[in-house]
C-alpha cells in the first residue's frame, strides 16, 4: 500500500530540498518524490489544468509543504487542498523555518495534519525527517472516493 | 515648544489702558467731590452772610422804629397825660441803648457800618434826651415849655435825620445783600456745574472703559480661539507623528522578523551540508586509508593532523552557526514581542510573582538564595508580559549572585496615583555604572561573562515596559547589589492602533 503513495515536495531551497530527500531516504522510504521549487508548478501539478484536481482523484498523495514560496504562500496551497474534495484527504506535512505559535495554528486549524519546523540544528532536522519518514511508511493514505 | 508670541503684547496694552481709564476715573470723582466740598461749604458761608445781612438790616430797622415809638408814646402822653403812655415811654427808652449796642457788635467786622453807627448814636442820643426833656416838663407841670420845645421842630429834624442815616445805612445793606445772593447764586450754580460735568466725565470714563473691557474681551475670545486651534493643529500633529512613529516601529519589527526568518533558511543548508561534509569527511578518510593500505603508505600521522584541521575547521563553523541561529532567535523573539497584543486585566502582581519563585525554587536553593515578595498592589495590565518582566528580573538576579554571600532577592513597590514602580532588588555582583544604558540593549552584556546568556533578557524586558506604557531604570553598586525599577501605569491603556497586525 504505501508504495504506492507519491510524495509531493513543494519546497523552493533546492538545498532543504536534497536535504530532506536524502534524510527521507536514509529512513528508508524509497516513495516516489516530485519536487516542487515554486508555488504555481504545484498547484498545476496537484489541480490539473482546469483547477478541480479530478485527475488525481483516486491517487494516493501525502504533501510536504514549505510555507514561503517565491510566487505564493504555503498556507494558500494548503487551504485549496483541505478544500478540494479530491484532495482534502491527502495528509500534508508543513516543513518551514517558521515557529511562531499563531502560524502554526493556523496551519492546524486550516486542516494540516503536521507541523514540523526546521531547526538550525541538523540532528535534529535529520531526526525529524526521518521521523516523518517512519510516520510515511506507516501512515494509510486513503486511495479515493 | 514654540508659544504664542503676538498674545502677549496685545494682552500687556490692553491691560494698560484700562488701568489709566480706572486711574483717571478716580482721579475725576476726587476732583469732583473736592469741588463739591468745597462748594457747599461756600454756599454755606454765602447763606450765613445773607442771613447776617438781613440780621442787621432787621436791627436798623428796629432802632428806627423804637425812636419812633418813643415819639409816639410822648406825644401820646403830652396830648392825654395818661400815665400808661409814660409807662410805654420808659419801657421802649430802656431798650434802645442794648439794641445799638447790638447792632454795633454785629456789624464789628464792618468799619463802614461801624462809622455809620457812630454817628448815628448821637443824634439818637439828642432825640432821646429832646423826647425826655419835654415828658420831664410836662410831668413837673410845664405843659407849655414842653408843647413849645415840640414845635420848635428841632425834633423834627434830627428825626428826619436819623431816618436818612438809617435808610443810607440800609441802602448799603441792600446793596450787600444783592452781592451775596449773586455769589451764593453764583455758588450754587457751580455746585450745579461741577456736579454736572463730574456725572458726564464718569459716565464717559464708564463708556470708555465698558468698550476697553468689550474689546478685552473680545481680544481675549480671539486669542482663546486662537490657543484651541494651535491646540487642535498640535494635537493633530501628534497624532500624525504618533501614526508614522507607529508606522515605522512596524516596518522594522516586519523587517527584523522577515530578516531574522529569512536567515534562518540559508543557515539550515550551512549547517545540513556542513554536516553532510562531515559525513563526506568519515567516507574519504575511510577511502584514504583503504587506499593507503593498497599502497603500502605508513603515514597516518599525516592523515591524523589533515583530521585534526578538518575538526577544527567544523567546530568553528558549527559554534558560529549555533550562535548565529540563537541570535536569529533572539531577534525573531523580540520582533515577535514588539507584535503581541495586549490584553489588559486586573493582575494580583504578588501571587504572580510567588508562583515564578515557586518555578525558579530549585535555581534559588542551588544558589543558596532567598526570594522574598513584598506588598505589592495589584494592576491592570497584561498578565503574560507582567510575567515575562518578572521572571527576567528574578532569573537575573539569581544569575548574577555572588558565590560568597547567602542570595537575597526581594521585590517590593512603591506607589503614585497614576503608577506603580516595582522594584527587584537583589545583593549579587552588581553592575558598572558605565553599563547602566548599555545592559538594556540587545546582545550586550556586563561584567565577567561567565554565565550563560546571549545578552537578551533586559532587551526584552525594555521593550515590553516601554510598549506597556512604562519605563525601567537600574541602580547598582558593583559588588553590592542591583535594583531595577519597572514603571508601569496603573491602568494600562490598550492602544487602538497597536496590535491589529498578527
Amino acid at each position: 500500500m504505501t508504495e504506492h503513495v507519491t510524495i509531493i515536495m513543494i519546497e523552493d531551497d533546492e538545498g532543504h530540498a536534497r536535504l530532506i530527500e536524502k534524510n527521507i531516504r536514509r529512513a528508508g522510504v524509497l516513495n516516489e518524490i516530485l519536487p516542487f521549487t515554486d508555488g504555481t508548478s504545484a498547484v498545476n501539478f496537484l489541480f490539473g489544468p482546469d483547477g478541480t484536481a479530478a485527475q488525481n482523484a483516486g491517487r494516493a498523495l501525502l504533501v510536504l509543504l514549505d510555507l514561503n514560496l517565491p510566487d505564493m504562500t504555503g498556507v494558500d496551497i494548503l487551504k485549496r487542498i483541505k478544500e478540494n474534495e479530491h484532495l482534502r484527504l491527502s495528509p500534508v506535512v508543513v516543513l518551514t523555518t517558521t515557529d511562531d505559535k499563531v502560524e502554526i495554528q493556523r496551519c492546524y486549524d486550516l486542516g494540516a495534519n503536521v507541523y514540523v519546523t526546521k531547526p538550525v540544528n541538523y540532528e535534529n532536522f535529520a531526526n525529524a525527517i526521518r521521523q516523518l519518514g517512519l510516520f510515511f511508511s506507516v501512515i494509510q493514505v486513503p486511495k479515493a472516493k | 515648544m514654540t508659544s504664542l508670541p503676538f498674545l502677549e503684547p496685545l494682552r500687556r496694552s490692553r491691560g494698560f489702558s484700562q488701568l489709566a481709564v480706572l486711574a483717571l476715573g478716580f482721579v475725576v470723582l476726587i476732583a469732583i467731590s473736592a469741588a463739591s466740598i468745597w462748594l457747599v461749604n461756600r454756599a454755606k458761608e454765602d447763606a450765613a452772610q445773607v442771613s447776617h445781612t438781613l440780621r442787621v438790616e432787621n436791627m436798623l430797622s428796629l432802632i428806627q422804629i423804637m425812636v419812633r415809638r418813643a415819639e409816639s408814646a410822648q406825644r401820646g402822653y403830652l396830648l392825654t397825660g395818661d400815665a400808661s403812655y409814660l409807662e410805654f415811654f420808659e419801657d421802649t427808652l430802656a431798650q434802645v441803648p442794648p439794641t445799638l449796642l447790638q447792632a454795633r457788635a454785629t456789624t464789628a467786622d464792618n468799619p463802614e457800618r461801624q462809622k455809620a453807627l457812630a454817628a448815628l448814636e448821637p443824634n439818637v442820643s439828642q432825640k432821646l434826651a429832646e423826647l425826655r426833656q419835654t415828658v420831664e416838663m410836662y410831668k413837673s407841670g410845664d405843659v407849655a415849655g414842653a408843647l413849645k420845645i415840640v414845635r420848635t421842630d428841632r425834633g423834627e429834624a434830627l428825626m428826619r435825620e436819623i431816618t436818612a442815616q438809617v435808610d443810607a445805612m440800609k441802602d448799603q445793606e441792600e446793596r450787600l445783600l444783592a452781592q451775596r445772593t449773586t455769589s451764593s447764586n453764583q455758588t450754587s450754580l457751580w455746585l450745579l456745574l461741577v456736579n454736572l460735568v463730574g456725572v458726564v466725565t464718569i459716565i464717559g470714563l464708564a463708556g470708555l472703559s465698558m468698550h476697553l473691557v468689550q474689546r478685552n474681551t473680545a481680544a481675549l475670545r480671539d486669542a482663546h480661539k486662537q490657543v484651541a486651534n494651535a491646540n487642535q493643529s498640535l494635537e493633530r500633529r501628534v497624532l500624525e507623528r504618533t501614526a508614522d512613529l507607529q508606522e515605522a516601529n512596524n516596518e522594522i519589527q516586519s523587517f527584523a522578523y522577515i530578516v531574522s526568518h529569512d536567515l534562518r533558511s540559508p543557515l539550515v543548508n550551512i549547517m545540513g551540508f556542513t554536516s553532510e561534509l562531515e559525513a563526506l569527511r568519515t567516507d574519504l578518510f575511510d577511502r584514504l586509508a583503504a587506499l593507503r593500505a593498497k599502497a603500502n603508505d605508513t603515514d597516518v600521522a599525516r592523515d591524523e593532523e589533515l583530521g585534526r584541521d578538518f575538526e577544527e575547521a567544523f567546530g568553528f563553523i558549527k559554534a558560529s552557526i549555533t550562535k548565529m541561529d540563537r541570535l536569529i532567535k533572539a531577534i525573531l523573539d523580540l520582533s515577535r514581542q514588539g507584535r503581541a497584543e495586549f490584553h489588559p486585566m486586573p493582575v494580583e502582581v504578588a501571587p504572580l510573582v510567588e508562583n515564578i519563585g515557586a518555578t525558579m525554587a530549585h535555581q534559588l536553593q542551588e544558589r543558596d538564595a532567598t526570594l522574598k515578595v513584598g506588598r505589592l498592589p495589584p494592576i491592570v495590565s497584561d498578565r503574560m508580559a507582567l510575567e515575562q518582566i518578572f521572571t527576567n528580573l528574578i532569573d537575573n538576579a539569581v544569575k548574577y549572585l555572588r558565590a560568597d554571600v547567602p542570595g537575597r532577592i526581594e521585590i517590593s513597590a512603591s506607589e503614585t496615583p497614576g503608577y506603580i514602580t516595582y522594584l527587584v532588588s537583589d545583593n549579587g555582583r552588581g553592575i558598572d555604572p558605565r553599563d547602566k544604558v548599555r545592559v538594556f540593549e540587545l546582545f550586550r552584556r556586563s561584567g565577567p561573562q561567565d554565565r550563560p546568556g546571549e545578552g537578551i533578557g533586559l532587551a526584552h524586558v525594555r521593550t515590553l515596559v516601554r510598549r506597556m506604557g512604562g519605563a525601567i531604570i537600574m541602580d547598582s553598586e558593583l559588588g553590592r547589589g542591583t535594583t531595577f525599577k519597572v514603571t508601569l501605569p496603573r491602568r494600562m491603556v490598550q492602544n487602538a492602533e497597536e496590535g491589529k497586525h498578527d
